[in-house]
């Protein structure tokens, strides 16, 4: 038996070798579990429900948003309240170029992309007048711009635009309204499972991406920029450059969240891309951890999928009053993030360890 | 000593003024290769805004502040953009410490080499194999750095709440990194002990000869300066005093009357 638990612990260990020598690794095997646990409902497991299953969809939704965010502000010390504008244009710009322009699905994502990437150009050219609470406000109007936008011009079809089937790659067609036919069970379920694994797929890609990012030299040089110009510019770090890079990928990212929406819902509306979910996805990057790209998931675990599914049957439609009250408790505990919940975990089993360890050893001694 | 050396970087007359207050006025001097000039004055003399001036952050001064390369080109700095001084090989460090706290020590020293690299975000998207190379090429270089500072065994630690003498070899180390042929330290020895003082000395001795660097410093230590310097220019409310060795440097009048006060 304690052999076992030996050999275990080397493989342990040389798991956690492996992690360390290539990082993204632990964010295919996140995504690898994620996917297994959308299987859930498929199998009737109870934790899984539908309903978790559609709230994780958001979840991935606005991870891959709010990681732009937190390379903007985490990292590039920048903000943007232009978030769920931005999703608006992935969302309805794939719409229309599919329904009005009968383009292939690849072809209008990228054309969506690039136009975003545009419009976050336009942005970091305006952020290099401006900082601070201004550029707060000027990216808000932008936001707001593009909500009028998408409400008032007729081209975006008044409330919603109906994307439909939505063909992948030329073959696969998915209708996230058929019922699901040649899965194991053979259940009543809808083919919606392939597009969860195409979002967390994406998600994945975000994610290492995103750390990819960071762990070069393009991080440092944020982090050099919004930590201290000065020493920044001596080192001849273009702050320029950066901050159009910083705004460029944020849109963009933002963007792919708002493209993933129209592949899971197969739709796209014109009227959800408030304020509100720009400051949520910024609350989600707050709460989870600023810096931190599985705090960033986790922070909109926190500030979605917490709420909607676990505070809603308890509290009902009051419920957005424990989510702000959720948010506070969660910034006065961990003000640097949840994701240091596990830093205080490791800390406890430290300790924990410890004293049973003394335990052992003092009745070891009382023997002797 | 007596041979003729070649300057690596001279100010003519520059004037530099905030509003009505000149900072700087009329000053010019040279430093020399593989020379230790400092730069001293009482509490605003003007030292740092020379600095600042040097390195583009003010570009509106009056005057000519050159730059001599390599091969013996004199460059006029004033064509240059701020971020465009590394590249010609001038690194400095800051009075206030300008650190990322919340980056590891090896990763601080790693934004010195910036411009060096060549690979672009694109490139480290996809962390293709030049960008892969490319990083593990200058780690080496700063790790070789952080040994050469005697911090090499604090590299993964973060910035944050390290002690002010190790935040001072950060900078210096981060200066290091671009393979400059002139550091201009401003205020070095500030706030250390006497250890790291001494310490600091043999450093910089070190950084001169097996770099191959100029060096110009601001120093209000003046133990420091006279001990370590070839040459010591002092000024006052921007004006040129003198420049000569430390030992005539201390015997001059008028620099003895800037820093005491005249007879009354």
């Amino acid at each position: 038996m304690k052999k076992c638990m030996e050999c275990m612990k080397t493989r342990w260990n040389r798991f956690v070798a492996l992690l360390k020598r290539h990082p993204p690794l632990q964010y295919v095997i996140f995504g690898g579990m994620l996917a297994i646990m959308g299987l859930g409902p498929y199998f009737g497991i109870i934790p899984v429900s539908t309903a978790m299953f559609g709230a994780l969809i958001t979840v991935m939704i606005w991870t891959v948003a709010a990681l732009g965010i937190n390379l903007l502000l985490g990292y590039g010390g920048l903000i943007s309240l232009a978030t769920a504008g931005f999703m608006g244009v992935g969302a309805l710009g794939v719409g229309i170029f599919m329904t009005e322009y009968g383009w292939p699905f690849e072809l209008a994502a990228l054309m969506t992309l690039l136009i975003s990437g545009a419009l976050g150009l336009l942005i970091g050219i305006f952020s290099l007048k401006v900082s601070g609470i201004y550029l707060a406000i000027g990216t808000l109007f932008v936001g707001e711009i593009l909500r009028r936008i998408f409400t008032n011009v007729p081209i975006f079809g008044g409330e919603r635009i109906n994307i439909g089937e939505i063909t992948f790659l030329g073959r696969f067609t998915i209708d996230r309204n058929l019922p699901f036919q040649d899965f194991a069970t053979g259940a009543s379920q809808y083919e919606r499972y392939w597009l969860y694994l195409i979002l967390t797929v994406l998600m994945v890609l975000t994610m290492i991406v995103v750390h990819n990012i960071v762990k070069s030299r393009t991080g440092r040089a944020f982090m050099a920029m919004s930590r201290s110009e000065n020493a920044a510019q001596s080192m001849g770090i273009s702050i320029i450059k950066y901050r159009l890079i910083a705004f460029i990928v944020a849109t963009m990212l933002a963007t792919l969240g708002g493209i993933m929406y129209a592949i899971y819902f197969q739709n796209a509306p014109t009227e959800a891309w408030t304020l509100i979910l720009s400051l949520m996805i910024i609350g989600a990057v707050v709460v989870g951890g600023l810096k931190s790209i599985f705090g960033t998931f986790l922070g909109a675990v926190i500030i979605h999928l917490v709420p909607n599914l676990y505070l809603r049957p308890l509290f009902g439609d009051v419920r957005s009053l424990f989510t702000g009250v959720l948010i506070i408790v969660v910034i006065l505990f961990y003000p640097r993030g949840v994701v240091f919940v596990v830093t205080d975990l490791k800390k406890l089993w430290g300790k924990l360890k410890k004293r049973l360890q003394g335990r052992k050893e003092t009745a070891h001694d009382e023997q002797s | 000593m007596n041979s003729p050396k070649k300057p690596i970087l001279e100010l003519n007359k520059v004037t530099m003024r905030f509003g009505g207050l000149v900072a700087v006025d009329n000053l010019s001097f040279t430093v020399h290769e593989k020379e230790i000039v400092g730069l001293i004055g009482p509490n605003g003399a003007g030292k740092t805004t020379v600095f600042n001036c040097a390195t583009q952050f003010y570009d509106d001064y009056e005057g000519d502040i050159r730059f001599y390369t390599e091969a013996g080109d004199s460059v006029d700095l004033r064509s240059k953009k701020v971020t465009e001084i590394a590249p010609l090989g001038i690194s400095r460090t800051f009075q206030n410490i300008e650190l990322v706290q919340d980056l590891s020590i090896l990763d601080n020293v790693l934004i010195g080499a910036h411009y060096k690299f060549e690979t672009g975000v694109f490139r480290h998207i996809f962390k293709t194999k030049k960008a892969r190379d490319e990083e593990q090429v200058w780690k080496a270089r700063a790790e070789e750095i952080l040994k050469f500072m005697n911090i090499a065994h604090l590299k993964h630690f973060y910035v944050a709440g390290q002690p002010y003498g190790i935040l001072k070899k950060i900078e210096i180390a981060r200066a290091m990194m671009m393979n400059p042929r002139l550091i201009i330290l401003d205020e070095p020895a500030a706030g250390l002990t006497d250890y790291e003082t001494d310490e600091l000395e043999k450093l910089v001795y070190r950084i001169r000869d097996e770099y191959n660097i100029s060096i110009l410093l601001i120093e209000h230590d003046m133990g420091f300066v006279m001990n370590i310097c070839d040459r010591v220019c002092a000024i006052n409310f921007g004006k040129y005093i003198a420049m000569d060795t430390p030992k005539n440097i201390q015997e001059h009048p008028e620099v003895k009357e800037a820093y005491l006060g005249s007879e009354a």
